[in-house]
């Protein structure tokens, strides 16, 4: 997994209290438990850790965390490369 | 004067406070006479002016890693710390009462728990970015972290509750009200077991500056009914009991600690910040005389003793009118002066503590005392801890606002 998925993980872990082991790119939201409140929690954490912003509809559609991360890493790479 | 239908009786508390992280470490530290005041800076950062330094009572160590560990479940920055405050206490509590709420129980118990303020420190840290770093971006669980009603969601959420659930605000009192709102909903068959109590946590820089401008906070910490008093310290922490009928314990087989026999509440309808004698003789009437307290050679009283010089010289009068020429033989003690004031969590903190000092026989002593004072010639336990022969504990709140409330435990015997 690339760096940036598993630094991404660990903040979702951290930030939506979900045990990092069950975190892999083919796990859906759903079945994470990822709510709404989830997401805007994980969302503001990203944007103050990369200083980003993240629009709100950008995660219109996706379904599971592979969509999820590769939204976001699409977002910070600018920030991190 | 309204009497308990039913027997209710507390068979679980728990506190965490300056003087520690449980309902024990916070009274043996009492006991030992070692006070929680401490001079901490309070920095409102680079939009802010200069940081302060004053005594304030803060709980002690790594509260999110000794909830955590109690919970057995991780929750990080998720709630304000007025709830990991009650979440801590209520867990104790539950435990100590050797209570599972699971199946129908869950529908028939109740959560009531007392603040004067909400989750000030969320409160602050997004106003600080609204206003100081002039940014749109709060926290998105700001609200839900704030609102007044988030410790007893929590702890409804965290342990099965269903029953009613709601929070109590009556300032300095908040806690007794929601202790004595518990028992009215167990006394009125609402409920079969509550959960009650309350926490605070006010320790941020603006904040601690408005009850500084108000002029009621020491400049050292706070000295109850002592010569030279000038003020209350703000102390953060919380406190949970269980409360449950007799009948209920029993079928158990759960040991009560002691019995909650009588609430008194009054309003002064008269200040916001001066106490009033006929206020506070009302709520103590209230309470003793539901109780059927008579004649009592000694009774317990832990004073709401702020350490301010108009409330202890009032809660003084309000003792010699209620006890008479007798009002000495009462062994007096006034926490406040380890573990500061913790406003709406001072009432359920100050009966635990109240209550295992019955329970140990042995009251523990007023802090930072300097000298009498004549118009608080009270019995105050002054020094060392000393013993009690007391089987009955009163328990004073006199808020600001004038909302008062006071409790009367029974030791169980």
């Amino acid at each position: 997994m690339a760096s940036q998925d598993e630094e991404l993980f660990d903040l979702i872990a951290q930030e939506a209290l979900i045990d990092r082991g069950k975190l892999t790119r083919e796990a859906t939201l759903a079945d994470l438990g990822l709510d709404s409140v989830d997401i805007v929690t994980v969302v503001f954490a990203v944007e103050e850790r990369y200083q980003v912003e993240v629009p709100q509809d950008a995660f219109d559609g996706v379904t599971d965390l592979g969509g999820f991360v590769d939204t976001l890493g699409t977002l910070i790479a600018p920030k991190i490369a | 004067m309204p009497r308990f239908q039913r027997r209710i009786v507390v068979t679980g508390m728990g506190a965490i406070s300056a003087l520690g992280l449980s309902a024990p470490a916070t009274f043996e530290a009492s006991l030992e006479g070692r006070g929680g005041i401490l001079d901490h800076e309070f920095d409102p950062g680079p939009n802010g002016p200069a940081p302060v330094t004053m005594p304030c009572a803060l709980a002690p160590g790594d509260v999110v890693a000794a909830t955590e560990e109690a919970l057995g479940r991780r929750i990080g920055g998720s709630v304000d710390l007025f709830s990991l405050f009650a979440l801590k206490a209520a867990r104790e509590a539950l435990d100590q009462a050797g209570l599972v709420v699971d199946g129908d129980l869950g529908d028939r118990a109740a959560v009531v728990l007392g603040h004067g303020f909400a989750g000030i420190h969320s409160l602050e840290t997004a106003y600080e970015r609204f206003f100081g770093q002039r940014t749109f971006k709060v926290h998105p669980m700001t609200v839900p972290r704030v609102m007044v009603s988030a410790p007893a969601s929590a702890v409804a959420m965290e342990f099965g509750i269903r029953g009613p659930v709601f929070a109590t605000s009556s300032a300095c009192a908040s806690s007794g009200h929601a202790i004595a709102q518990g028992a009215a909903l167990i006394d009125s068959d609402q409920a079969e077991v509550a959960v009650v109590g309350g926490a605070e946590a006010i320790a941020t820089p603006a904040c601690l500056r408005a009850w500084q401008a108000l002029g009621a906070i020491s400049a050292a910490p706070c000295r109850p009914f002592s010569s030279g008093r000038d003020g209350m310290t703000v102390g953060e922490g919380g406190g949970a009991m269980v409360l449950e009928t007799l009948e209920h314990a029993r079928a158990r087989g759960a040991r009560p600690i002691a019995e909650l026999a009588g609430t008194g509440m009054s309003s002064d309808a008269f200040h916001w910040t001066q106490p009033s004698l006929e206020g506070a003789c009302a709520a103590m009437r209230g309470a003793l005389e539901g109780a059927d307290v008579v004649d009592e050679s000694e009774l317990l009283i832990s004073a709401h003793g702020t350490g301010t010089p108009l409330n202890d010289k009032n809660e003084a009068a309000a003792l010699r009118a209620i006890f008479g020429e007798r009002f000495r033989d009462h062994p007096v003690i006034a926490t406040k002066s380890a573990h500061g004031h913790l406003i709406g969590a001072a009432s359920v903190v100050q009966g635990v503590i109240g209550i295992l000092a019955l329970e140990a026989r042995t009251a523990p002593p007023v802090l930072n005392y300097l000298g009498p004072d004549p118009d608080c010639d009270l019995e105050l336990v002054l020094g060392a801890a000393r013993p009690i022969g007391a089987d009955v504990l009163l328990l004073n709140a006199f808020a600001f606002g004038g909302l008062n409330c006071s409790l009367v435990f029974r030791r169980w015997t």
